[in-house]
Parts: C-alpha cells; structure tokens; sequence
C-alpha cells in the first residue's frame, strides 16, 4: 500500500451494496467515496490521487455505461471496474473496448473485487506517470518556435539538414542552428533521444512542410 | 107397486145424493191433492233452482275458494231437506282429507264414512258407485253390521251417501243425515241429491287439477330458477349456490332439511352438501347403498325400514327423522350422486307425485353435479395454461430477476469478508460489526422475499379465492418488475387510490393479470429512439360496484383495428413470447366478474384497463 490511500469511488443505485462494498474497501485500506447515482458522480470534481471507479452497469437514469462515455467525452481518464447483476455479453465488449478495466458479475466477493481494484489502481497510477512524463516533453515542446517545431518534426523523420532546409526553403546552415536550439530544449543528448521524445508526444509523421506541428490533442492527455 | 118406485126414487135420489156428495168430496179431495201437488211441485221447483244455482255457483269459484262455497251449499240443503247433518269428505291425495260439514247446533258429528274401519261395507257399496240409504236403520243388511254399530254410536237414525266421482277414481263422500227422526230418501230426491254430489265432485275435481297445475307452475319455476342459479355457479361459489339450491327445494317441498350427496367416480367417496347439519353419508349405509344401486329411498314411518338398515335406523332416530325420501342422480346412466329430503315433524305419506318432482329436480342437481365436474376439468386446463404463462412471463423477467437476487446477496458475501478482515486485522470495533452482522440479516431477508415472490407466482395451485387490496396486488407486481423497468429504461409509477374497497379474487392470477399487462407496457416501448419511457400503475374506484385498474404506456399504441384480435390466442407482434398474455389475462378477467379493454391513448401509448367487482356485488 502506498503512503497516500488511493482513493475507491462506489457508484451503485443500491445502498446496501454499495454500503457492504464500502466496507471491505475500508477494511483493506481504501478511502472510499459513494455515489447512489451517475449523476451524482459527474458532479465530483477530479481526483489528483490515484483512484479507481467501482461502476454499476445498471441504474435509473444514466447508466454506468452511459457516466463512462461522459466522462470520456469530458477528457476524464478512469479506470474503471464494472459490476453487473448479470451477464451481456455486447455490454462487457463495448465497456472493455472503452477502456473498462475489469467486469465483475454480481454476486462477487471480496478477493474479486480487491483484485480488480489493485489491477485497476495500478492502472491509474501508471497512466498518472505516463501522463506526467508527457507533461513534461510537452512543457518543453511549448518552448520551441514555430520553425523549431518543424524542423524538430523534420529531424526524426531521418532527414538530413540538406534534406530539411529543401523541404522548407532555406540554407543548411540556418537549419543546423535550428536542430541545436531544438536538441537543447528539448533536453535531448542524440537524435534517437529525440525520436523517443516525439513519439511520446505523439509527432510521428510529418509529410510535408505546411503541416503544423502539435502536441497531443489535450482531450487524450490526461485526467488533471 | 108406488112404492118400489117410491124406493127406487128414493134410492136412485140417495144415491144421486151420495154420488154428488162423493163427487163434492172428491172433488175436495181432488182439490187439495191439487193443492198439495202444486205445493210439492213448488217445493220441488225451489230444491231445482236451489240445486241448479249451487251448481251453477261452484262453476266460478275459485279453487281456493272452493271450501267455504261447499260448506254454504252443504248448509242450505241441510236447512231445505231439514235433516240434521250434512258432509262433505273429500279423500286427500294421498294425504288426510277434507271434511266440509253443516249441521244442526249440538249435533254431534258423523264419523269419516270412507273409514274402512268404521263403515266397511258403506265405503264398498260408495267405492262401487251404490248410492247407500236407509230410512231406518234396521234396513243395513246382516252385513253391514259394524256399520250399522258405528251409525247407532253416532246416533243416525237414517241417512244418505253418494260416492263422489268425476272422471276417475272416487274423490270423497257427500252424505246426509236425520238424528231426530226417521227420514225417507224417495227415489226423486235421490236423484237431485246424486246430481248435487256430481257438482261437487266436478267441483272438486277442479279444484285438484288447479292445485296441481298451481304446484306444477311451482315446480316449473322452482326448476328454472335453479336451472339458472347452477348455470350461473362458478366453481369457486358451487358449494354457497348447492346450499341455496337446497334451501329452496326444502322450502318448495315444506320439508326440514336437504342433502345432495355426491358420490365419487370410484364409488368409495362421497361428499355431501346439506342446509343443516345433518347428512353424514356414514351413518346412512344402507340408504347410500340404495342411492348408488339407482333405487329411489322413500319410507315413512320408520318402521317400514328392512332389518339390513339398523344402522340407518339408528341415525335417523337419532336426528328425528321420519319421512324420509331420497332419489338417486343419474347422468349418462351412471350414479353420480343422490338428493335427500326428510321431515323432522309428523310422518307423512310421500307420494309418486313428490317422488317424480323429486326426480325432475334431482336431475337439475345432478346437472350442476356434471356441470361442476366438467367445469373442473376446465378450471385446471385454464389454470395449466395460466401457469405457462406466468412462467413464461417469468422468463421474460429472469435476467432482471437474477439481478435483484445477485443485489443482496452480493452485498452478503462483502460484508461478511469485510467482517472476516477485521477479525483478521485483531482489533475489533465492536459498533462495526454489529451494523454489518446487521446489514447482513436485513439483505438475507431482502433476497428470501425475492424467491418467496416468485415461489408464489411460480407455483401451480389451486385457486384460492379471498377478499383482496388491490394497491397490495399491484405494488407487489410493481416490486417484482422494478429492476427490469431499471434495465429498460422505463420510468415506472404508481398511482393508488386509497380506501379502495377490497376485490374478490385469486391472488396470484390477479398479480398474472397486472404483471402480463406491465410487461406488455414494456414491449410497447421497446423501440429505439422513444424520447419518454414512462409506465404508469393506476388503481380507482371503477364505480359503485368495481375497482378499476389501469396500465398506462408512452409507447406508440396499438392498431385499433386489432382492438379485440390482440385478446385472442396466439396473437403477438413480437418476436419471442407465446401471444398468449393478453388472452390469459382476459380469461382470468374474466373469471372474476370483471372486464378487460384497451384503448390508445390521446397523446401517446395505450392503456389497458380491467374492473374487478367488489364487496356487495356478488353475483347471484
């Protein structure tokens, strides 16, 4: 168990389940928070700790289902574990295909759902620091100019700078200057440093030299 | 010489003179005969209109007015004759008589003259159609010796009988008498008199075709009304609507008590129905006996039982009664049961008239007896097809079901690990434990009334009839089909009345009834695309007389041209399920008295609405 307790959100319409899920979370060492609806849920503001979601699949109202895709279509990563009273076999597939991490069938116990849970915690806690290395390329990436950007999108593609000052119009010599404030800023010791850099940003393919360079569209970026 | 001629004159004068004299007498004589016939004659003319006017008279009286008419004639020709006594003693039917008497004040009465113990050569002469007279009592013959004893002890000194006879046999006894005196009977009067004692046996003879026909008007309504009762019986009020029946046949009859006996296809068994209890079919081993071998059991007194019935006997005594008639119930030959009929007070003759009117109500029993059977048979072919379909209906619910099972016992399993880890962990919190042990029975309980709910709807009973809240039967539905309304995403309501008055009916049809037409609500709104799922529950007093409960859907309604095809078997526009919801529903409706529609709604859906009678409105 970490210091900071990750933190379990129950979200289930039925007290009594919710409450007795509630309890073996506490026992075994989680702060948990309930919620008797999906709505009530999407009211939470975002959690910065490591968390998890306990998520029941059927429900008045929004269904479990349905709170995934808002929160997916708010830019809110979860790892989430579902319950269910009984087995659909097209639900689970779309619930896992959107990223679900678990599918527990009612009744399940506690070794169950403790599993799911630490699965599901671990999840979180790796995608937070995936998140937070990405962060911080992107922190760097902010600080290139616009030509640096696309000259840094040019250099991992395996251009030369004879190459790159063709594709955008101006001498080897300038281009040069380019990829040593890139290299500098980018805090990257060797082109394939570099290349690692982009990929994690997601700058993969540039094909031409009119083609912008960005980050990561914020909305996959992360749960903050 | 002159006087022989002298003498002659004189003789021939004398006898002129007598001979005028005799002719004066004569004709005074004649004269006063003349008188006395014209005074016989108007005597006589007067007993004629007397005589012509009673006959006439009795044409229009009424039978039940009969009796006093008879007794004023009686009394006029006893004050014409101006003889002491008359009667009228008309033989009942093979009960006591009737005497219709007039007679002078202080004279003792006659004794019944059709008594063969009494007068027994009297009753042969009147049985043959002989007139009997005597002026004087020496006239009886050797023979009639004890007649002649029983008129001496009555003080007749000279009398007069006709036997009374219509068509058939002899109807009673008209018959006159002198105390005081001696009295001829010319042969003129008797001849008046025979004609008077034919009016009155016409008369009589009415009167007992009009009683007849009155009492066959009875039987005939008394047979209708039952024929309509039974036909009208539903099994569920067989036993209430047997006891009327026999009530009303015991009343019919001006007996004490009734049984209908039901004998059981082996012939070992038998059940039996009476308006007082009285009839335990075994204590009557001898009678049931008769019954089943088809025998008609009719005795009175008691005395007339065989020996082989000591047992009966002994019953009988010990429930005092006497009489006693039972005809067997036949249907297609066989032996199904027998109807019994007794009197606790005096004995008395039962005669075939009673015994074929018994016979002819028997069969209307035996009918509902047969009727009943069938109706049976019927009853647990409609329950097996409700039951399919409950089950059926339960299939359709299953998923959500199993969900409100996996609920408690879900939270079960967790609390309890929870409990077991901090156990484990040593240090106890005492207040924890106790609020999850807690949660725990309160969620052992929750799923036990889940499978006590489908146990009840899932079971195949027999039906129980009971006055019931229709808010219970509704909300228990609504309870059992909540999670599936959750899955669907139908919004689900109830609307109760309060106070409603309690229904009669069968519980678990009744809850078949409701969750059949909530599914159905569910369906109609299965589309994709449907902005509003709502399902609304309604009871209201339907009227006076009903309850009234509804089932409101926001699906898109139904093509009324199907409004009465979709009641009927077989018909579904879905894909899976038997189409027999509807049509189970309506039977079962049906069943219990009430009625089951459908109509679109103004705005969207449809609701289906049925009316199930109340307290106080019980059919006959």
């Amino acid at each position: 168990m970490t210091a900071i307790a990750p933190t379990v959100f129950v979200v289930d319409d039925d007290a009594s389940v919710r409450k007795s899920l509630t309890r073996v979370l506490v026992a075994s060492g989680y702060a948990v928070e309930q919620f008797a609806s999906a709505r009530d849920f999407l009211a939470r503001e975002r959690c910065a700790r490591p968390c998890c979601l306990v998520l029941d699949v059927r429900m008045p109202g929004l269904s479990g289902l349905d709170l995934q895709a808002a929160l997916a279509a708010a830019g809110r990563r979860l790892s989430i574990v579902f319950v269910t009273g009984h087995v659909d076999v097209p639900m689970t597939v779309q619930a896992m295909r959107s990223g679900a991490v678990d599918w527990l069938t009612k009744p399940f116990g506690a070794t169950e759902l403790l599993n799911a849970i630490q699965r599901a915690v671990a999840k979180d806690v790796e995608d937070r620091s995936d998140e937070a290395r990405v962060a911080e390329v992107e922190e760097r990436a902010k600080r290139l100019s616009p030509r640096e950007l696309q000259v840094f999108a040019l250099v991992v593609t395996g251009m030369l700078n004879k190459q790159i000052a063709g594709v955008l119009g101006v001498v080897e010599k300038t281009i040069k200057v380019h990829r040593a404030r890139v290299m500098t800023k980018m805090q990257a010791g060797s082109v394939a440093e570099l290349v690692r850099l982009a990929d994690r940003l997601g700058v993969v393919h540039l094909t031409g030299p009119e083609v912008a360079l960005s980050p990561r569209p914020d909305g996959l970026a992360a749960d903050r | 010489m002159w006087t022989s001629e002298l003498t002659l004159v004189a003789v021939v004068g004398l006898a002129l003179i007598v001979g005028e004299a005799l002719l004066i007498v004569w004709l005074l004589v004649r004269r006063a005969s003349r008188r006395r016939a014209k005074l016989l004659l108007e005597e006589r003319l007067r007993f004629e209109t007397l005589l012509s006017e009673l006959s006439a008279g009795l044409i229009h009286v009424a039978a039940a007015d009969l009796d006093p008419a008879i007794e004023r004639g009686l009394g006029q020709i006893v004050t014409f004759l101006r003889v002491d006594r008359g009667n009228l003693d008309a033989s009942g039917d093979g009960g006591p008589g009737v005497r219709i008497s007039s007679g002078r004040p202080g004279v003792e009465t006659l004794p019944w003259v059709m008594d063969g113990g009494q007068f027994p050569w009297t009753t042969e002469q009147l049985r043959r159609g002989t007139v009997v007279r005597f002026t004087r009592i020496d006239e009886l013959p050797v023979s009639a010796a004890i007649d002649r004893a029983s008129y001496e002890s009555a003080g007749t000194r000279s009398h007069v009988s006709f036997p009374l006879c219509a068509s058939g046999p002899m109807l009673g006894v008209l018959s006159f008498d002198t105390v005081r005196g001696e009295r001829a009977w010319p042969d003129e009067l008797v001849e008046r008199l025979r004609l008077l004692s034919e009016a009155f046996a016409s008369a009589l003879e009415r009167k007992r075709m009009e009683l007849s026909l009155a009492d066959r008007w009875r039987l005939e309504q008394l047979l209708s009304a039952l024929s309509v009762a039974f036909s009208r019986l539903s099994a569920g009020d067989f036993d209430h609507g047997i006891q009327r029946g026999l009530h009303q046949v015991v009343t019919f009859l001006g007996v004490d008590n009734g049984s209908l006996i039901e004998f059981s296809g082996d012939g070992r068994t038998a059940r039996s129905w009476a308006i007082e209890e009285w009839m335990d079919v075994g204590e009557f081993p001898w009678m049931t006996a008769r019954l089943r071998r088809g025998d008609v059991v009719s005795f009175s007194p008691l005395a007339e039982l065989p020996d082989d019935a000591a047992v009966d006997r002994h019953s009988y005594l010990a429930h005092r009664i006497k009489p006693q008639v039972a005809v067997p119930l036949q249907v297609g030959g066989a032996v199904v049961g027998g109807l019994v009929f007794g009197a606790v007070g005096a004995e008395r003759a039962e005669s075939k008239e009673l015994i074929r009117q018994l016979q002819l109500i028997g069969e209307v029993f035996a009918n509902a007896l047969s009727r009943k059977q069938g109706e049976l048979e019927a009853q647990r072919l409609r329950q097996d097809l409700a039951h399919i379909g409950r089950v059926s209906a339960m299939g359709e619910l299953t998923a959500s079901l199993a969900h409100e099972l996996s609920q408690p016992l879900t939270a079960i399993l967790n609390n309890a690990e929870a409990l077991q880890c901090l156990l484990a962990e040593g240090a106890v919190n005492l207040e924890l434990v106790r609020e999850a042990l807690e949660d725990i029975v309160a969620d052992d309980k929750r799923a036990g009334d889940v499978i006590r709910r489908l146990r009840v709807l899932l079971k195949k009973g027999d039906l129980e009839f009971a006055w019931l809240d229709a808010n219970e039967v509704v909300s228990e539905v609504a309870w059992l089909v909540r999670s599936d309304a959750v899955g669907r995403n139908v919004g689900m309501r109830l609307e109760l009345a309060p106070d409603l008055p309690n229904v009669r009916g069968d519980r678990v049809q009744l809850q078949q009834v409701v969750l059949n037409l909530v599914l159905n609500g569910f369906e109609a709104m299965r589309e994709p695309g449907l902005g509003d799922r709502t399902l609304v529950i309604r009871t209201a007093r339907d009227s006076a007389a009903a309850v009234g409960i509804s089932i409101e859907d926001s699906g898109s309604g139904f093509d009324e041209t199907d409004n009465d095809q979709m009641f009927q078997p077989l018909y579904t526009t879905k894909t899976e399920g038997l189409g027999m919801g509807l049509a189970i529903a309506r039977t079962i409706v049906g069943a219990h008295g009430g009625r089951l529609g459908a109509a679109n709604n103004v705005d969207h859906g449809a609701t289906f609405h049925f009316t199930l009678p109340v307290r106080g409105e019980e059919t006959a």
